[in-house]
């Protein structure tokens, strides 16, 4: 195991919340409601904190949430690219 | 690509399960708008897919959009209407796109590969211990710490705990690949892995190490 496998062991033992019950499926069902408000600017520390919680454990939502979340801003500027420019 | 016709939530779910017609044009509507998504985080938010075509990510775009128009049609009834419909049709098609990835660059992985329990920390610990800067006080000291994580790894969890927490914590495979292959579900094995860390950090706790020390420890 490398370095940077042992650095990525201690920082899972910290970000080991005790209180994060949160399932991925419960998580995952308030994505698009909260995805359009971050994408708007709002804070997710303030909007659901249990959700931020989660994201901050479960690398497969954080990703899937981002990817939402990128998505949306960019359907909101009316994409800047599409397959024909990029 | 033509642009589709704007819906509120009621046309979009009217439509979708309106006439054949009506249907029709809806559907080929989603399709083109998750398509577009789509393609826009395939090629502006995924650096591993650099080495592709334009074309090549079109016709990837095209393929994934397929796949989650029928899954929203699958789980219209779903719908709760907690956001726009077609936010929520794109949190599917995101859902689609990245499993679809995912399994594609685990697509050789086998729970077998992850390292046996006794090579965790010996390679860990050649790493860690050799560093020119350390003074052989230092050294010893690391090397006292590696040996109670040793321990608290092994005390500590089942091995069914280890092997998801190697698989998902330190080598980074998705949970959903890690759950396909161990038998189980997303939602389990995140439970798995979670009870897992939270074992880990309170063994070592017991044994006086602090997160905060074992942090400033291992800094270089």
């Amino acid at each position: 195991m490398s370095q940077d496998h042992f650095n990525k062991l201690l920082q899972c033992i910290l970000a080991a919340h005790e209180d994060d019950q949160m399932s991925c499926e419960v998580c995952t069902e308030q994505f698009d409601c909260l995805a359009e408000q971050v994408a708007a600017g709002a804070d997710m520390h303030v909007l659901l904190p249990a959700v931020e919680k989660h994201l901050s454990c479960c690398p497969d939502c954080r990703e899937e949430f981002e990817a939402l979340v990128s998505i949306i801003r960019a359907e909101d500027e009316d994409f800047t690219i599409t397959s024909e420019n990029k | 690509m033509q642009m589709q016709t704007e819906r509120t939530n009621e046309q979009w779910l009217a439509d979708l399960t309106g006439t054949p017609d009506v249907q029709s044009y809806a559907l080929e509507d989603l399709r083109q708008r998750l398509q577009r998504g789509i393609f826009f985080y395939l090629s502006r938010e995924r650096s591993d897919l650099a080495q592709l075509s334009n074309q090549e990510l079109t016709q990837m775009a095209e393929d994934l959009a397929q796949d989650a128009t029928l899954r929203v049609l699958e789980n219209l009834n779903s719908f709760r209407g907690d956001s726009r419909f077609t936010t929520w049709a794109t949190k599917i098609a995101v859902r689609v796109a990245i499993s679809d990835l995912r399994r594609a660059r685990y697509k050789d992985f086998r729970l077998d590969d992850l390292t046996a329990d006794d090579e965790l920390l010996p390679l860990t610990s050649k790493a860690l211990l050799t560093s020119s800067t350390l003074t052989p006080e230092e050294a010893a000291e690391r090397a006292d710490v590696l040996t109670k994580i040793d321990r608290a790894l092994r005390d500590a969890l089942t091995e069914r705990q280890y092997q998801a927490l190697e698989a998902v914590a330190v080598r980074g495979v998705p949970l959903e690949v890690v759950a396909e292959r161990m038998g189980t579900n997303r939602n389990a094995l995140y439970k798995l892995v979670h009870d897992a860390r939270r074992k880990l950090r309170s063994h070592l706790e017991t044994q006086g190490i602090s997160m905060a020390y074992m942090l400033d420890l291992f800094q270089d």
